[in-house]
């Protein structure tokens, strides 16, 4: 491996002091002074509901209240990657909490009020809460136009039902291959919808100044992609609008795309020169932002008594919610993934995208394959031991290496699968039995797999804009998103690399559309390869200008040129070494007449993947290459079972994951420790529940149950493998999203070892369990 | 009606005039102008409202404005006027936050701890520090840090033997 | 985050001026001490009153003392307070246990006791132990001074004795002998802050009757008479505990809600009884586990 000065050495974040200081700024916390006006929306208090008449006058007489604006103002439809949403609702309402009205005031207080007082008269239809019911017979349908919808290209609905989206993959023959098995196994597995849960909620200021200008302001992972959807649905010119994103406090794809923040730009629209503000409680962020979907996987696997999968035939029903803008390409996402990170000849996917009246689901860590690998890891665990063969062992035989041909016939990239399992096994003695501390406690060992691809349209870019300062520091501007991942540390990590200026002389910038470099957004763990590359760019084009001017002002060779502790060196001129901050901006004086060479030093990056496409076959999922490439890892669990009250105590998690080459390694620990205990959340606490009208049950973080400091494991063993991404900048690939995916089944199957009964449905509560393990004894 | 409510953020006298239903969070967002308090979940269950009423870690969302009249108030901006603390150092060096929305509550709650319980073991540090949520980091860097702290300012604070 | 209410607010700084505030005409009025339950019920609009009333400005309302054998808790005496109470550890450390369990630090640091009692919800964590510990309730009204039995005190979700005009000012709880040994077990989703899913207090006395009340599973909390009586009867041996809890399910009566399951409350009731009575027991008996250890 090469070694670097900066890229590879753990680095303190260098938004770390603003952060502990409390003067980073996040959306809430900008002011706009005393014309600054509030919003509040009227919610429906139905799942599925004609709109028979809205009322407004009431509202419109509470003191403070400025106006009230329904759908009648805003009828056009905008959407991700599929147009199926209006900004509010117009002729009917899809799930309990969608927005049908505003309220715009003067203060909070009014808005409140008055939001209370607008009088909406609906006809109830019938409604669909689960994907059997919204796939029967004679259901109703809740997207009649949905054949009208615009699209993107590879999304393939079927109107006249509630299919928004069927991804297909067919690969060689699974019938044949089945047969081929010694050992078939079939079974269902269901994972419920879970929230997200960033502790920001969402919050937007909108301003429309009188000259017609619209800047917003957002908590968001996406401001050119808000801003390009603002565009398009407000019929702006995007040179018109401005996006300003400050610091987020947590994403995870919940503050991807665009959800309550075009509710905020389409109100400004309404009160020129006003700003307006919209801010989510936490029982709307629970309700009207993205929820991660609720899936019903049914799995068949065959393998032959050698430990060769012969084939796998996977069909997931996505609950999807009302709207799937976004959610419809994570059902694609795991339609063309949801083997897992093993080599099957004989392959069916069938991902069905399944509008239902609950909440719009949408992008959360893991994007399809947290949900997915849940059923998956469970099934090649139980295949394992029906064969009698070692869990570890059986994966090591199945495991996809670089160079495989992928399900949908593109090559498989570099990748440190094995090292991955036998480093995880290792950390927790995999194979040693460990006694237990009580005699009501049963240990169990657990083992899981995973992989996840970016998942983008195939011309995703990231940009970057960097430049010198008089003093030699330097600043980079990009759109990329700090969310907490360590983006902006990661960024100018590279830049030092390449620049010889350490990070904490770089500052690099939270996005403002009008001044930052393009970034399509911030999910898909892509930024570091994608950004970085951008990033790489600029920086090797501001050194190649620093190198030029030398040259040209000194004469020397730009070969024999290079940088070093921000200086310019010589191979062939020991004695030349010029300070950078003496001409990065002022320019190198010629000595032979006093002229000055160069200037302000200024460089721009741009990246696109050039190899990407996503044209492929309908029917059979073959041709094109949609993913850019896939992490791959896998990580091993101890826990304990306390048999008579069914709780779990996990005691040690390792996790390693190929990160090509790590940028910064404490920022890859702190994905690791993170990711591990938000998957543990979803499969030890959490869980959306909703009556049967379709309202959530717990949208307070009192019944919606986060782990706390008290619920971490005694033990996360952060492992990093490097096989080099060889398109990635110093070889990284990103690795943010993926450290969650492993968790759920990887308790799922350590819970079997340690009581022995297999549980296929998420969460597994401390209830779950001892429910399962008392209908076991009875 | 509006009453007349005199108290110290961070050492500084503040005279305000409040309605009774305003929350102590929302004032001290929006006429006291300190922002490191922030809004989570807005009943009592997140922790990222903390401040130190009177050196005591309180959720600022279930507090009313009206009744810190003649108290004294601290936030985050408060501790590090002479320079980072101790434990802010460390969480600095060990990167212990990540998006850092939940920083300011966390580092109240710790600063409390740390000073009723100077050398706490780690399932104390962990039982203090529950009432605070945060989704990005597992925590682990967070109580790392409060643990490093505290032997640090154990080591400096040593009699000499 | 705001509360849409028009509201008085009144700091009264005596007794007599509570009281006084309190017979003026018949206002919707609220009762202010910690405020973490009123405020987020204010702003949930779960009660709608007209004007607040806090009492942390009234003289002696904050007392912690031992008087007579009994320890008086003032109505502003909070979790921490009792935490951090040197008395509460040597006397009474079952109390200790039980506020260490309530929700957070910074609940703690404003949430009180009474107020605990007052708000009355069914997973209220002071209830079930003031219950076990034969705990009286203090109010005053400008009629004079009253006294309740805990026993007599909950009516119902959120609805308890006291009457209109009245403040609850402490409450004492009788100091067991010594010798005595208590648990307070308590059952959430996470180890870290919750709402108890059920919990279970005990407080045995060497040759009293064992006391011992159930929480969150039932309307109120609630004394388990029949199980105290059979404990009583045949000692704190194996059998006898077998035999208590096969009395559970007759003692309590749980519903499912979004917490969990009548199932598992059940189930689990029975598991943190035999804990918490085993607990006891070795605490009396001076080898039990340390207070605040989590027995579930």
């Amino acid at each position: 491996m090469v070694d670097h000065t900066f890229v590879g050495h753990s680095t303190p974040r260098i938004d770390g002091v603003e952060k502990i200081t409390g003067a980073a700024p996040f959306t809430d916390d900008l002011d706009f002074g005393p014309d600054l006006l509030h919003a509040e929306v009227v919610a429906s208090p139905h799942a599925h509901a004609r709109i028979l008449g809205i009322d407004t006058y009431l509202a419109e007489q509470v003191p403070g209240v400025v106006k009230v604006v329904t759908g009648k103002s805003f009828q056009s439809t905008f959407g991700l990657y599929l147009e199926d949403r209006h900004i509010f609702a117009q002729d009917r309402v899809r799930f309990v909490g969608e927005q049908v009205a505003a309220v715009i005031a003067r203060t909070r207080t009014a808005a409140k009020r008055a939001a209370r007082m607008v009088i909406v008269s609906y006809e109830v239809l019938p409604a669909v809460f689960d994907t059997d019911a919204a796939l029967a017979d004679g259901a109703v349908e809740l997207h009649p136009d949905l054949a009208d919808y615009g699209r993107v290209p590879w999304f393939h609905p079927r109107p006249g039902t509630n299919i928004a989206h069927w991804r297909k993959l067919r690969k060689g023959d699974v019938a044949a291959g089945l047969r081929d098995a010694d050992l078939v196994l079939e079974d269902t597995y269901t994972v419920p919808r879970y929230a997200h849960a960033a502790i920001e909620p969402h919050a937007v200021v909108a301003e429309l100044s009188v000259a017609g200008r619209l800047t917003v302001w957002s908590a968001s992972q996406s401001p050119y992609t808000q801003r390009n959807l603002f565009a398009e649905a407000l019929g702006l010119s995007h040179r018109d609008i401005r996006v300003v994103t400050p610091y987020v406090g947590g994403g995870f794809g919940g503050k991807a795309g665009v959800t309550m923040e075009i509710i905020g730009a389409a109100l400004a629209m309404t009160v020129r020169g006003h700003p307006v503000k919209l801010h989510w409680s936490r029982e709307q962020e629970f309700v009207n932002t993205y929820q991660r979907q609720g899936l019903r996987a049914h799995l068949t696997i065959g393998a032959r008594r050698d430990g060769t999968i012969t084939a796998l035939q996977h069909t997931l029903h996505w609950d999807a919610g009302a709207y799937v803008e976004y959610g419809a390409n994570v059902v694609n996402a795991a339609g063309i993934s949801a083997t897992g990170p093993y080599r099957i000849e004989h392959v069916q996917l069938d991902s069905l995208c399944v509008y239902t009246n609950l909440p719009p689901g949408g992008p959360y860590r893991g994007f399809g394959y947290s949900e997915f690998t849940f059923g998956l890891e469970s099934h090649i665990d139980r295949l394992a031991h029906g064969l009698g063969i070692d869990p570890v062992e059986f994966r090591r035989r199945n495991a996809v290496v670089g160079g495989d041909e992928l399900p949908y016939g593109a090559q498989m990239n570099p990748s440190g699968l094995l090292e991955a399992i036998d480093r995880a096994a290792d950390a927790i003695d995999w194979g040693i039995e460990q006694p237990a501390p009580s005699p009501t406690v049963r240990v169990g060992k657990g083992i899981a797999a995973f992989w996840k691809a970016p998942a983008m349209p195939p011309n995703a870019g990231s940009a970057a804009f960097l430049k010198f300062n008089e003093d030699g520091s330097v600043n980079i501007t990009v759109s990329g998103m700090e969310i907490g991942q360590g983006y902006l540390t990661a960024m100018a990590q590279i830049a030092a690399e390449v620049l010889s200026v350490p990070p904490d002389r770089i500052r690099v910038e939270t996005p403002d559309t009008d001044r930052n470099a393009y970034e399509w957004q911030t999910v898909a763990s892509h930024v570091t390869w994608g950004c970085g590359n951008a990033v790489l760019a600029a920086a090797n084009q501001a050194r190649d200008r620093i190198l030029d001017t030398v040259h040209r002002a000194l004469g020397h060779d730009v070969a024999s040129l290079y940088l070093v502790d921000e200086q310019v060196r010589s191979t062939t001129d020991p004695d030349l070494a010029l300070p950078l901050r003496e001409f990065v901006v002022t320019g190198l004086e010629q000595p032979s007449d006093g002229t000055f060479k160069g200037g302000p030093v200024v460089a721009s990056g741009s990246f696109m993947p050039e190899f990407t496409s996503t044209r492929s076959d309908p029917e059979t999922g073959q041709g094109g290459k949609p993913n850019v490439h896939y992490t791959v890892g896998a990580a091993g669990l101890v826990l304990e079972v306390d048999v008579e009250t069914g709780r779990i105590a996990v005691r040690t998690v390792a996790l390693a994951v190929d990160a090509g080459t790590a940028i910064n390694p404490v920022a890859i620990e702190g994905q690791i420790a993170g990711g591990v205990l938000q998957g543990l959340g979803t499969v030890l606490y959490e869980e959306l529940r909703f009556d049967d009208g379709g309202r959530l049950l717990n949208p307070t973080l009192t019944d919606y149950k986060l782990p706390t400091a008290s619920d971490i494991p005694d033990r996360v063993i952060p492992i990093i493998v490097e096989v080099d991404q060889p398109d990635g900048p110093f070889g990284a690939r990103g690795v943010g999203e993926h450290t969650m995916i492993p968790i759920a089944p990887l308790v799922a199957n350590a819970v079997e070892d340690a009581v022995g009964v297999r549980i296929t449905s998420m969460p597994i509560t401390a209830e779950r369990l001892y429910l399962a393990l008392t209908a076991e004894d009875g | 009606m509006g009453h007349a409510v005199a108290l110290k953020v961070n050492g500084e006298s503040w005279s305000l005039e409040v309605e009774p239903a305003e929350l102590l969070l929302e004032v001290l967002r929006s006429r006291v102008g300190i922002k490191s308090p922030k809004p989570g979940c807005e009943r009592g269950d997140c922790g990222s409202c903390t401040v130190l009423l009177d050196g005591r870690s309180v959720r600022s969302c279930l507090v009313l404005a009206v009744e810190v009249d003649g108290h004294e108030l601290t936030t985050v901006e408060g501790l590090g006027i002479d320079g980072l603390t101790e434990l802010q150092q460390r969480m600095v060096e060990l990167s212990s936050f990540q998006c850092g929305y939940c920083a300011p509550g966390i580092v109240l709650t710790a600063t409390e701890l740390l000073a009723v319980n100077p050398r706490p073991e780690r399932h104390e540090v962990q039982a203090a520090m529950s009432g605070n949520l945060c989704r990005c980091t597992g925590y682990a860097p967070i109580i790392d840090a409060v643990l490093t702290a505290a032997a640090t300012a154990a080591a400096t604070t040593a009699p000499e033997v | 985050m705001t509360i849409s209410l028009d509201l008085a607010y009144h700091a009264p700084a005596s007794l007599d001026e509570t009281l006084e505030i309190l017979s003026e005409q018949a206002g919707r009025t609220v009762l202010l001490a910690g405020g973490t339950d009123v405020v987020p019920s204010l702003r949930d609009d779960l009660i709608s009153p007209n004007r607040i009333v806090d009492l942390k400005r009234v003289e002696g309302l904050g007392d912690l003392a031992v008087i007579d054998g009994a320890l008086h808790v003032g109505c502003l005496v909070t979790f921490s307070d009792l935490i951090g109470s040197p008395a509460v550890h040597a006397r009474l450390p079952v109390l200790a246990e039980m506020a260490g369990m309530v929700a957070s630090v910074g609940i703690r640091n404003r949430a009180t006791l009474v107020g605990n009692i007052c708000s009355a919800v069914p997973s209220c964590d002071a209830g079930p132990l003031l219950l076990a510990l034969g705990a009286r309730v203090h109010l005053v009204s400008r009629e004079g001074v009253r006294t309740v039995d805990v026993d007599d005190w909950f009516e119902g979700p959120r609805r308890t004795a006291i009457r209109s005009g009245e403040v609850v000012t402490h409450v004492t709880i009788p100091l067991p002998a010594s010798g005595h040994g208590a648990a307070y077990a308590r059952l959430s989703r996470t180890r870290g802050e919750d709402l108890a899913q059920a919990c279970v207090a005990v407080v045995l006395e060497p040759g009293d009757r064992p006391r011992i009340a159930f929480g969150a599973v039932a309307p109120t909390p609630v004394r388990a008479r029949r199980i105290e009586a059979l404990l009583h009867a045949q000692g704190l041996d194996a059998g006898a505990i077998d035999a208590a809890v096969g009395l559970v399910a007759e003692e309590v009566a749980p519903i499912t809600d979004v917490r969990a399951t009548r199932r598992y409350r059940l189930a689990m009731c029975e598991v943190m009884l035999r804990r918490a009575v085993t607990a006891a027991a070795g605490r009396a008996a001076g080898d039990g586990p340390v207070h605040g250890t989590p027995l579930m």
